[in-house]
């Protein structure tokens, strides 16, 4: 407990939005000597990319993560066949906007989501699974960036004139 | 025609009436044909720069949301690259060229927890490469044709300024030269008959 503590303790606080503070390697690193093996293997597999795995965790998480997916699925269908989509969790408002705004409201929207999972829990792995959730949202959110964004798509679509530039 | 040594003879002048009479009547096609062949390829080039406005129309209606490719969690390029470019043979202007026909994609299958902005990008670059892949194909027209174009220059130069104005020439010089030597013929003639009818008063 006393560990669990000292690691939520030590954590810089994340703001949606900002540049994350640390790492995720730096924030494995930190809480693998914090924490036990099995608080720690739940930690590894959490993962707000996949599906896959989430169970052994928070069972909000894994059912926000779940959902979400199911919901990106739906527009997806949605979309070819031309119709609303029918969400269970996603708001239709977070999916509206070009691609930048809709990946950007969804990652605010799951912020929020997670809020609510967080919300009366102050020293338990629940705050750090949160935590680890979060710094990917800020991760993935950084790197978002419209120099780079330019040149990954001149890349696919014009590989060679780029070969010839560099 | 300086070095050319002409036969002053009837049958040289038929020729080189016949090769102006041929020369005439192919320089206007020539004509023709450079005329077609420099408005095809005028046509090809605002084709190509019709495609260009489109691809940078759909530069920057992608601008506003085109950070999202650097997204650390996808690797955009996974996804997307071209198979092959499908064209098929057609001939323009009379010259065999290749038309574009569109272009065969290998694209990966999305998965569910692929992010949405994926199907829009995969959609955009479908539409930069099929256009892209037009502008090669017409800018390899274009080759041909130039190629084809100066061949035809070359001729329509050629009948212009050397096969016409020399037969032209030929036939003036075969005909001065048939005319003095149908003179001299007359006036030796005439020579030889008055020698002959003063020998005989004598």
């Amino acid at each position: 407990m006393s560990s669990m503590v000292y690691l939520v303790s030590s954590l810089p606080s994340l703001t949606f939005g900002q540049v994350p503070p640390i790492s995720i390697d730096e924030f494995n690193n930190h809480s693998r000597s914090q924490l036990s093996e099995r608080q720690f293997n739940i930690l590894d597999s959490i993962d707000i990319r996949k599906t896959e795995n989430q169970k052994n965790g928070n069972q909000s998480v894994a059912l926000l993560i779940e959902e979400v997916f199911h919901d990106i699925s739906e527009i997806r269908s949605a979309k070819a066949q031309n119709r609303q989509p029918a969400l269970i969790r996603v708001p239709n408002r977070v999916v509206s906007g070009n691609p930048l705004q809709r990946e950007e409201q969804i990652l605010k929207w799951q912020w929020e989501e997670l809020d609510n999972i967080e919300s009366g829990q102050t020293f338990t792995l629940t705050v750090i699974l949160v935590y680890k959730l979060r710094l990917q949202i800020l991760t993935r959110l950084n790197s978002f960036d419209k120099v780079k964004g330019a040149e990954v798509l001149a890349s696919v679509v014009n590989p060679a004139k780029n070969k010839e530039e560099k | 025609m300086a070095g050319v040594k002409i036969k002053y003879t009837k049958t040289e002048r038929a020729r080189q009436k016949k090769i102006l009479k041929v020369s005439e009547r192919m320089l206007p096609l020539f004509e023709a044909m450079e005329k077609s062949l420099m408005a095809t390829i005028n046509t090809i080039s605002e084709r190509i720069e019709k495609i260009k406005e489109e691809i940078e129309k759909n530069e920057k209606a992608a601008e506003p949301w085109i950070a999202v490719m650097s997204d650390s969690w996808v690797n955009i390029d996974e996804f997307i690259s071209v198979n092959k470019i499908i064209t098929k043979s057609i001939d323009v202007a009379g010259v065999r060229v290749q038309q574009y026909e569109g272009v065969d994609f290998n694209v990966m299958v999305i998965n569910e927890d692929t992010p949405l902005w994926v199907d829009d990008a995969i959609a955009l670059m479908q539409e930069q490469l099929q256009l892209l892949a037009e502008i090669d194909c017409l800018k390899a027209q274009i080759d041909l044709l130039e190629e084809e174009l100066l061949d035809v220059r070359a001729r329509v130069k050629l009948f212009e300024n050397r096969r016409i104005p020399n037969a032209k020439m030929a036939i003036r010089k075969i005909g001065q030269k048939l005319q003095d030597d149908e003179r001299l013929t007359i006036a030796t003639a005439k020579v030889v008959k008055t020698g002959k009818q003063e020998g005989a008063r004598l």
